[in-house]
């Protein structure tokens, strides 16, 4: 209650001295643009000042909204007390302000509200984890001291932390370094590095809200330091093959840090360091010798030093340093050496076996030679000679980290002869303990395992199998890919392995496993496997094993090369593709070939090959081919069908002529009457009988043709119209005409059908007419040859028979007299080039006559064209002449 | 018979009294022990600590000078040769080892006009970045440390004991020299700081047989 009656003395203290100061506004808040913290609350008063149109029921507050009533506490009726939680992190105006409308309130809108700037932060917290280093420069600790700390809690931009280091030296000597904001790390220079001096340190964090400081670190200045590595030189005395002696230099004088060491090393290649105890190596030393390590071998060694502070854990470990390598000196070989075989059948009954060997597991230095001595079972006594076999090989060689294999020796063995084989390695300073390995006969080889199975996991090859009946003293796993062979000596009763070699992914590697029964070498089983498989390189390479056919193709393609195969192939699938159909068949691994059916001839295929693995699949490259149109003899076939048809059609026409000579020969060669006996030769008084002497090909038979002379103008009319059009064709039809007309063995039905077509004459019965005969209408015009020329009735024959003379005469004298055309066809040509034609005057009947044969001239363009002249007449409109001669009245007026 | 009382009632008393006594004293000689112990085992930390100062600013003030001859040219050897008056003496003066502590103290400061002179005088002969200025500076610091960290050392060991200042108040430096005079007189100066630093090392390995291991009495009574 005091502190409460204290603080509204303060706070009207405090507002009597800004009333005064701020005489315009109304209303003033109290306190003036605090520093609160989020998550407290947040007490402010109102206070109306200088008027009465408001009272503090009139006033209301506002955060980031209008707070609600519950939150006010009337102090009077002037003052208004609000209290809120600070709750979010971003900094806000807070507003004490009016609700009333009377007119002064709305007309001093701005002396009626007042807003205080709410600037929010976090309290700071203790730093944590306050931790300081010192490096080394030259030769000498940096006077600089970097140092960090966790920094504990929130802080908001508008109320930042301030975190201050402070150092205190011995002789309170105090350093500071001062950094604002969110970090956590800074750095102070003290001049001089205080060494053998205690240092206290720590971090203080500092805002408007509030101040903590860290733990203080109280420790001496060398604590805080962190040295270089020293330098470090390792030596071999060839006295002591399994020791190594190094010495280092501190990288800073004593006098200023005494440190302790830490010492590591291993084998050159190894990954895994073996650490010397630190009990051995916690003072301030400068030399160690490392003992019970392997002799020849290389060493990688490296140390590390820290701030020895009576062995309280204090300072940093430096780096280590750089690696320094020796290698120990040499000492007798300490394991027997790995001899193996490899056997190879040569020739009938026998078996080429290679001896080869790996230096012993504890060469302790580079072998220099092997001795073998090869002993054959029927000897019962060694014979005690050994083969030297030197070895050849580098240093660096020997350092790999692969056993190197020497070649020893090779032997053609007969498959009932057995040997024993004994071994031994030297180097510099030795020899090493003998190994012996027994070649049975192959008839009588110990029994293999059973049931091997190899299976990669974890990125091991693991390799199991069923031991036999019989005790194995060992088994050796042998691994062979690409020439390089290993192997590895398991114990006997084990029944799987790890496969120790370097294995290489995509590669195909024969692991073989024999059991070893003593020395007796035992039968192998064979496994392929990858350590690792991939997809293949390169795809199959196919093509076509001969021609493709009409609807069939042959593939053919090699298996891919072991080396790019890169996986056990699991299928192939073959693809080809016309246009844009793509089509795939898969056929098992061990296919080379397959046949294509269903194709299409006379078709485009390209073909490629997918090959399989389970890691995936890659094609092939493409091959094209094209289908045959026809098959191989469709052609021939096709041919000799046809051959066969036609003359089967030759020959049954023939067999038809033949059988119907006699039809045919009434249909084309009819029976032509003989003039002489016909009964009209006697009506003719004017013609003589001799010139009715028959001819060969005469007319058959004779039909009368009634030809309207109208209709035959009518037709001219109508064409002369057509004529342009159709000039060509009728000269063609015309010489057509003349050919059938030249001829009685040429068809006159075709020359007259086809000027039928041309004319278009329409008159059937006409185009069945071949040749026109006159014949008088009224009777026989000979027996009234003085009669005045008549309309003449003119009918046509289907006859070739020539015309008689008497007949070519009476048309002379139809010319003459009656001036009447007889036209078989129309004529309409009428082409300038038949304006020199011959006119139809220059048909000389009498020539005709002369010669007693009525010649059937044919009708030439020159004589069409005289048509129209001799058709004068004025009751005939010149009508085109007939492919024929006109064939004038049969008979010569009587 | 009261008589006998009496005297049998006081002598009951007498063995009480005896027994309390012995064992107050009992008690009082151990707490004493242990501060005694914990007392010797500040001590020689404490000396122990000034000691390796001591011999770092020993090492230091030896490159110094090997530093400062390299840099003065030829002849440099002759400079150190020479004496200078007005430069402290190396030698630590006192009987007991609260006064030859002092003498140390006194001594550190003495010198520190002296490194100021010289730094100040080799500034004008040297270039900037020279690393004489840089090890001048060096032993200069660690030589205020050292006297820091001594009168620490001489508070915790004599806390009744004043520590006195240098005798005669200010130290007395040379007047205006030339360069000649300059480089003889730094490496004087240097080469006389080096030989207290080697005599103070010598003192401080003395004190620590005498004063951690007799201060017990010293402080205990």
């Amino acid at each position: 209650m005091v502190s409460a009656a204290v603080l509204h003395l303060w706070v009207l203290a405090w507002l009597a001295s800004v009333l005064a100061a701020e005489d315009d506004y109304h209303l003033v808040i109290a306190p003036q643009s605090p520093v609160v913290q989020i998550g407290s609350n947040l007490t402010a008063i109102c206070m109306i000042n200088n008027t009465t149109e408001v009272t503090a029921d009139d006033l209301y507050w506002k955060l980031s909204e209008i707070i609600p009533k519950e939150h006010y506490i009337k102090i009077n009726s002037s003052a208004l007390n609000v209290t809120v939680t600070i709750r979010s992190e971003k900094s806000e105006w807070l507003f004490c302000s009016c609700k009333t409308e009377s007119h002064y309130v709305v007309l001093n809108r701005g002396k009626f509200t007042h807003g205080i700037w709410l600037r929010k932060g976090y309290r700071p917290e203790k730093p944590k984890n306050l931790s300081c280093i010192a490096v080394q420069e030259s030769e000498t600790i940096s006077s600089n001291i970097k140092c960090q700390w966790e920094a504990v809690g929130h802080q908001t931009e508008a109320v930042p932390t301030n975190y201050t280091l402070f150092i205190r030296q011995t002789g309170d000597k105090i350093y500071t370094a001062s950094i604002l904001g969110p970090v956590n790390k800074t750095t102070v220079d003290l001049n001089l590095f205080p060494h053998h001096m205690e240092l206290e340190i720590w971090v203080v964090a500092q805002n408007e809200l509030g101040k903590e400081e860290s733990e203080h670190l109280i420790k001496l200045a060398n604590c805080f330091v962190k040295t270089k590595p020293p330098s470090v030189a390792v030596i071999s005395e060839a006295v002591f093959p399994t020791s190594l002696v190094m010495s280092w230099n501190s990288s800073i004088d004593k006098r200023y840090l005494e440190t302790i060491y830490e010492i590591r090393f291993c084998p050159l290649g190894s990954q895994k360091w073996f650490y010397v105890p630190l009990a051995d190596t916690s003072r301030y030393i400068q030399s160690f010798r490392l003992q019970n390590l392997q002799p020849d071998t290389v060493y990688v060694t490296q140390v590390r030093c820290k701030y020895n502070n009576n062995n309280k854990h204090c300072g940093y470990w430096s780096d280590w340093s750089s690696n320094v390598t020796e290698r120990t000196p040499e000492d007798l070989p300490k394991s027997k050496p790995d001899v193996w075989i490899i056997t190879s059948e040569e020739g009938l009954n026998k078996r080429q076996i290679e001896f080869i060997c790996k230096d012993p597991e504890f060469s302790n230095g580079r072998i220099r030679r092997f001795n073998i001595t090869i002993e054959k079972q029927k000897d019962s006594i060694r014979n005690g000679t050994w083969e030297i076999i030197p070895v050849n090989r580098s240093l660096t060689d020997g350092s790999s980290s692969k056993k190197q294999i020497t070649p020893l020796k090779t032997i053609t063995l007969d498959d009932e002869e057995s040997v024993t084989v004994y071994v031994t390695a030297i180097n510099s300073v030795g020899a090493s303990p003998q190994a012996k390995l027994i070649i049975s006969r192959k008839t009588r080889e110990p029994p293999a395992v059973e049931k091997t199975e190899v299976q990669s996991h974890n990125g091991q090859l693991f390799l199991s199998w069923k031991p036999p009946n019989r005790t194995v003293s060992e088994y050796v796993v042998e691994w062979v890919s690409d020439g390089e062979r290993n192997w590895q000596r398991e114990n006997g009763k084990k029944n799987y392995t790890a496969i120790k070699g370097d294995l290489k992914q995509f590669v195909q590697y024969r692991i073989s496993v024999y059991p070893i029964y003593g020395k007796l070498v035992g039968k192998p089983v064979l496994e392929r496997a990858y350590f690792e498989q991939g997809v293949p390189s390169q795809g199959p390479i196919v093509n076509l094993s001969g021609d493709p056919g009409c609807y069939t193709a042959k593939l053919e393609w090699d298996e891919i090369p072991l080396i790019k195969r890169r996986g056990f192939i699991t299928n192939y699938t073959i693809y080809y593709r016309s246009g844009t159909e793509t089509r795939g068949i898969t056929v098992p691994a061990n296919t080379t070939s397959y046949t294509l059916t269903s194709l299409s001839r006379n078709t485009k295929y390209d073909i490629w090959i997918k090959a399989s693995t389970i890691r995936g699949s890659v094609n092939g490259s493409n091959h094209s081919f094209t289908t045959l149109k026809y098959a191989p003899g469709e052609i021939e076939g096709i041919v000799v069908g046809v051959s066969l048809g036609f003359l089967f059609v030759v020959l049954m026409t023939m067999l038809l002529c033949f059988c119907k000579k006699d039809v045919i020969k009434d249909n084309f060669w009819p029976q032509i009457p003989n003039p002489g006996d016909s009964t009209i030769g006697n009506w003719s008084p004017d013609y003589p009988l001799k010139a009715e002497a028959p001819r060969e090909n005469c007319l058959s038979g004779i039909s009368v043709l009634n030809v309207d002379v109208c209709d035959a103008k009518c037709v001219f009319e109508e064409d002369k119209a057509s004529l342009p059009l159709k000039k060509d064709k009728y000269l063609s039809e015309e010489h057509s005409s003349g050919i059938g007309g030249s001829s009685c063995m040429s068809s006159p039905r075709q020359s007259v059908s086809d000027s039928d077509e041309g004319g278009d004459m329409a008159d059937t019965t006409a185009s069945t007419i071949q040749y026109s005969s006159v014949v008088a209408s009224s009777g026989y015009k000979g027996q009234n040859p003085s009669s005045l020329p008549q309309q003449s009735i003119f009918s046509r024959s289907e006859s070739t028979q020539p015309l008689l003379d008497c007949e070519e005469n009476h048309d002379t004298m139809v010319q003459e007299g009656s001036r009447q055309c007889f036209l078989r066809q129309p004529c309409f040509t009428h082409n300038a080039g038949n304006e020199n034609a011959t006119d139809s005057n220059d048909f000389n009947p009498l020539e005709m006559k002369q010669q007693e044969v009525l010649d059937f001239c044919p009708l030439e363009e020159d004589t069409e064209h005289t048509a129209p002249a001799d058709c004068q007449s004025d009751d005939w409109i010149p009508a085109p002449v007939s492919s024929y001669m006109p064939q004038l009245g049969g008979y010569r007026p009587q | 018979m009261n008589g006998h009382v009496k005297n049998m009632h006081f002598q009951q008393f007498m063995e009480t009294a005896a027994t309390l006594l012995s064992l107050l004293l009992l008690m009082t000689v151990d707490s004493t022990k242990t501060v005694a112990l914990s007392t010797n085992q500040q001590c020689g930390t404490l000396l122990q600590q000034t000691l390796k100062i001591t011999r770092i600013v020993h090492k230091e003030s030896g490159d110094l000078i090997k530093t400062y001859k390299a840099a003065q040219g030829e002849m440099s050897e002759l400079f150190c040769k020479v004496s200078v008056n007005d430069i402290p003496d190396p030698n630590i003066s006192g009987l007991d080892p609260p006064a030859r502590i002092a003498s140390i103290y006194t001594h550190l400061q003495a010198f520190l006009p002296h490194f100021k002179r010289v730094y100040k005088q080799q500034t004008d002969l040297q270039s900037p970045g020279s690393p004489l200025l840089k090890e001048l500076t060096r032993v200069w610091g660690r030589t205020e440390s050292l006297a820091s960290f001594m009168n620490t050392f001489y508070q915790s060991l004599f806390p009744n004991l004043p520590i006195p200042e240098p005798a005669g108040g200010p130290t007395t430096l040379p007047p205006a020299q030339n360069v000649f005079q300059q480089k003889v007189y730094g490496c004087v100066v240097l080469k006389t700081y080096k030989d207290f630093m080697s005599n103070v090392s010598k003192e401080l390995r003395i004190l620590k047989s005498k004063v951690c291991m007799k201060r017990t009495p010293i402080n205990a009574f």
